[in-house]
């Protein structure tokens, strides 16, 4: 490099002398000599040796570089005389570059930048494909351990399958009693993800035993809970009077909020008993795993299909119709948001797009006062492709500083993005500025810097010298350079309608979803988990023993309406869904039985949530087993007869317990977005489990019940860790987010086009009216009236307006096919919501031509007439 | 700055004038560096020896050649420099001003 630098006639030289003294150093010290080395050659790379000036060979041109860097120095010249026209060009281009790299940044962290493991692209995680005509809208499905195990056994083109799921254990022994979620891993699933742990060893092969008490905890459980002690493994902690040993500590890395398999505080070996592991038709287990060097995703694809091809024919029972594929990790964790973000991209990246209309407007309006500087630089000899460089670095030089500006008010952006998001969106949390971010800035910088000053500086060059130079010239009334101007307001009108079309049709979508009736009313009903140890717990009596002693305490609260609990809510996700078979009919095979969501309920709970009893009883005491059953439920069962008093079998739960149909109710939301799901709540005297979701429907403010009802459960067991403890209508906010931010953001972008597009029309306007004030003044004088002239001037801006307003509706309806995934119960495309945005529109540009308009009218004739 | 007498050295100029004096036959580049260096403490770099050394050999005062090239220099050529008589009288001037202005001032200035 420093050879390239270097003079020709001195090349020899330098660099000999540099090996020389070099060599001699490093004799003495190799380390010394190498730092003073590379001190020498950059600096001599700096500031390489110039032969004096005298000497130089006169220069047919300026280099490139050279005029650019004085071309530089000279913008920073005028911009320090034009202080205010400079500030007004960065700030608008620093909020357009800035909000642009907020949101590229998260677009980085969440899409672009790779897992935290070592090659990610290897890791899959493997579902069952469950049949389609009896599990209507579910691509995938958890892993049941029969099954897994047959894959693990026969599948080439892994290396490595792990299955895991999750449980809870309640940590007691110190303070309050605190449920943590574990992960419940199978053997390799720690090789598979290639992580280490930042402490100790991770399980060892023979602690995969249902006795082995060790645990492996996460980087942040070890800060909270252990006070980041180097000595932290080997210590033991007590969860539901049993004591486990820490056999390692994970790195903070290794935790990724977006995959619930490591987003947990603690892990621990995953047993099956020989039982466990034979079962086949309950699917409740999740798998990783890595693709061997070299093997397709299509190859374990189909190599998965082969597989449960054959399962299918050994065991029809269990998995006719049940197939097999593998979604690559990264996949699964973004998938969903890719859309949305991709669309946030793209509408902050038209904003950008007005940004730089507008500062072309502002850049050619001042380019046009600066005329006679330019003409006088032509006139001495300056090319039309030096006026052209000259006046596009300029632009550049303001978009740099503009994306410098944008990526300070980026950082503090993204703080505060990436911790709303944190939640929603995956990844989300891991948004910074790096070298990507980086480079996004600097390319946006110099594409904002072209697209701003490219169409002012092709005007400049073409200036012509004479009319220019001749005192009073007249010439920027009319034109071309009116008409780039116009064209400039187009396309910023029709680029603004555009954004208020996306940010309209969201804001509909978000509001059809907050007012869509999910078959329950979420008003003034409090929610709380708790879960029940199988150590304190083990028996069912114990369980239904607790839950009925607290409904009692929680109905006789004051305030209190209704109360009662399920093993899982609907708008949260999750819960079971089974085969269900009339009594009297054969159970057909997994792809001919249907199937129903199973809630396991309690007496209460439909009041509680108000969910409408259609036929027949609620649950009561008495009841031993009972089931009632969502409208959909029955038609899909029982068609149009009447269920009421007929029995059915869970076969996943009993195949000879016939449960009694006692009553119909309402059809309840899993998903706002989505159709009910058939349903039937299943009362069981003898609980299974201890998990439940409390409902408590208060008639008042549901939090101001919290305290009471966390008491009347620790009045029960005061060791009982209460989580979660939330108003519905919060947790149906909670799903909503995304919506909500995405709503949010595109309402910001759309206010910003907004008031550029105004910006920028009123500044066009006022300068046309400025070139024109002559010939306003000898209309006035030949007796116009004010209404002519405001017509005329209005018309002036209206005109560029409605041809924007209708380019930007033809925009937004081609558009619109990209935004139809992302919105509900209104079309993309809405025509009310087009009418109104264009009305809006209209109204605005109309408002930012009213000012010029009116300042055209007052002009004075024999002042105007006088000045010229 | 033509009306900068053309004979005033600068501070660095004697310096490397002084050098490549003091070096007699063996001044180039990297001996004229190391001699500032190990003398004033003043580690410059290479170009800046250079552009000087060139600045001189403009202004009449050196003289150069080229030597033979040799294996520690990996294959490359020295460039020796010498003293002109002009050099000889710029540098004589230079240290009389300086040795003038400083008589007397010895106490002051010597540093032991």
């Amino acid at each position: 490099m420093l050879a390239w630098r270097l003079p020709d006639e001195w090349r020899d030289f330098v660099l000999g002398d540099l090996e020389e003294e070099f060599r001699l150093r490093a004799a003495t010290s190799p380390a010394l000599a190498r730092r003073w080395f590379w001190r020498q050659t950059i600096r001599c790379l700096l500031a390489p040796p110039q032969p004096p000036a005298s000497r130089l060979q006169p220069q047919g041109r300026d280099p490139f570089m050279r005029t650019v860097l004085s071309d530089c120095r000279h913008a920073f010249r005028v911009f320090r005389r034009a202080p205010s026209f400079a500030i007004a060009v960065v700030a608008v281009l620093a909020l357009g570059i800035g909000a642009n790299t907020a949101i590229f940044s998260i677009v980085n962290a969440v899409l672009l930048r790779p897992l935290p493991f070592e090659e990610p692209d290897q890791l899959v995680r493997l579902f069952h494909i469950p049949p389609q005509a009896t599990f209507p809208g579910m691509p995938t499905f958890s892993l049941s351990p029969a099954n897994f195990l047959d894959w693990k056994r026969d599948a080439m083109s892994f290396d490595g399958l792990a299955a895991y799921n999750f449980r809870q254990l309640t940590l007691t022994g110190s303070g309050n009693a605190e449920a943590l979620r574990v992960a419940v891993v199978g053997p390799g699933f720690f090789s598979i993800v290639r992580t280490q742990p930042a402490l100790g060893r991770t399980f060892l092969p023979e602690e995969y035993t249902a006795t082995a008490r060790v645990l492996v905890i996460s980087d942040g459980f070890w800060r909270s809970h252990l006070g980041a002690a180097r000595d932290a493994v080997g210590r033991t902690l007590t969860f539901d009077r049993q004591s486990y040993t820490i056999v390692g500590v994970m790195p903070r890395q290794f935790s990724l909020a977006a995959w619930g398999a490591t987003a947990v505080p603690l892990w621990a070996p995953l047993a099956w008993t020989d039982k466990e592991a034979a079962v086949r038709e309950n699917h409740n287990y999740q798998a990783i795993a890595r693709l061997k060097a070299g093997a397709t995703l299509e190859q374990a694809k189909s190599e998965l299909q082969v597989i449960s091809k054959r399962l299918e024919q050994a065991y029809p029972a269990e998995n006719a119709g049940w197939g097999g594929t593998a979604i690559p990790l990264q996949e699964l964790i973004v998938g969903d948001v890719r859309t949305s973000l991709l669309m946030l991209l793209a509408a902050v990246a038209l904003v950008l797009l007005i940004a730089c209309a507008n500062v072309g407007n502002l850049i050619l309006a001042r380019s046009m006062n600066r005329r006679k500087e330019i003409a006088i630089r032509a006139a001495l000899g300056a090319g039309r492709r030096r006026v052209f460089q000259h006046l596009l670095v300029e632009s550049m030089v303001l978009a740099l500083v503009g994306g410098i500006t944008g990526l300070v008010l980026a950082r503090g952006a993204i703080g505060a993005g990436a911790s709303l998001l944190a939640d929603q969106v995956p990844r989300a949390e891991e948004a910074s500025i790096d070298a990507r971010v980086l480079l996004f800035v600097v390319a946006a910088s110099i594409v904002t810097g072209i697209l701003a000053g490219l169409v002012p500086a092709l005007r400049a060059g073409r200036t012509d010298l004479n009319d220019t130079l001749k005192e009073g010239g007249r010439s920027d009334a009319a034109g071309a350079g009116n008409l780039v101007r116009r064209a400039l307001i187009v396309a910023e009108v029709a680029l603004s309608l555009m954004l208020l079309m996306g940010a309209g049709v969201m804001l509909r979508s978000l509001h059809a979803l907050r007012h869509v009736d999910a078959g329950f009313n979420p008003r003034n009903v409090l929610r709380m988990d708790l879960n029940l140890p199988d150590a304190t717990y083990p028996e069912p009596a114990r369980r239904r023993a607790f839950y009925d002693s607290l409904m009692d305490r929680l109905r006789v609260l004051p305030g209190v309406q209704a109360a009662g609990w399920v093993d899982t809510l609907p708008v949260t996700g999750g819960g079971s869904v089974q085969p269900m078979v009339i009594e009297g009919r054969a159970e057909l095979n997994p792809r001919e039985q249907p199937t129903v969501s199973v809630r396991i309920a309690s007496a209460g709970y439909l009041r509680t949530m108000e969910i409408p009893m259609l036929r027949g009883r609620d649950f009561a005491g008495s009841d031993v087993d009972a089931l009632l059953v969502s409208a959909s439920a029955a038609k899909l069962l029982w068609g149009d007869t009447d269920p009421v008093g007929r029995r059915a079998t869970l076969p996943l739960v009993s195949r000879t317990r016939a449960i009694e149909v006692i009553g119909v109710v309402g059809d309840v939301k899993e998903s706002l977005a989505e159709k009910p799901p058939p349903t039937v709540y299943y009362y069981m005297r003898d609980l299974p489990f201890g998990d439940a979701v409390i409902a408590i429907r208060t008639a008042g403010d549901p939090a101001g019940l919290a305290h009471s009802a966390v008491a009347a459960v620790h009045a029960i067991d005061a060791q009982l860790p209460v989580q979660e403890i939330h108003s519905m209508e919060e947790v149906i906010e909670g799903t909503l987010v995304a919506e909500r931010f995405r709503a949010l953001l595109l309402e910001v972008f759309a206010a910003a086009a907004l008031t550029l597009a105004s910006v920028g029309i009123y500044s066009v306007l006022s300068y046309l009216v400025r070139g024109r004030r002559r010939e306003i003044g000898i209309r006035t004088a030949l007796g116009a009236r004010t209404s002519d002239v405001l017509r005329l001037v209005l018309l002036e801006g209206l005109k560029p307006a409605l041809l924007g307003i209708v380019l930007g509706a033809a925009g937004a309806l081609l558009a619109a096919g990209l935004l139809e995934k992302l919105v509900f119960g209104v079309k993309a495309s809405d025509p009310l919501t087009l009418a109104v945005v264009a009305g809006s529109l209209l109204l605005v540009a109309v408002a930012a031509s009213l000012l010029p308009a009116w300042r055209a009218a007052k002009l004075d004739p024999l002042t105007v007439l006088r000045d010229s | 700055m033509w009306f900068k007498s053309k004979s005033a050295l600068g501070d660095f100029e004697q310096l490397v004038l002084l050098g490549v004096l003091r070096l007699g036959d063996e001044a180039y580049g990297a001996a004229i560096r190391q001699e500032i260096h190990a003398r004033s403490g003043r580690d410059v770099s290479i170009n800046a020896v250079y552009t000087t050394l060139d600045r001189l050999e403009a202004k009449g005062l050196l003289r150069s050649w080229t030597g033979a090239p040799t294996a520690q220099r990996g294959g490359r050529r020295r460039k020796f420099y010498a003293l002109r008589a002009a050099g000889v009288t710029a540098m004589r001037q230079a240290y009389q001003a300086f040795r003038s202005m400083a008589d007397g001032l010895e106490g002051r200035l010597d540093t032991k």
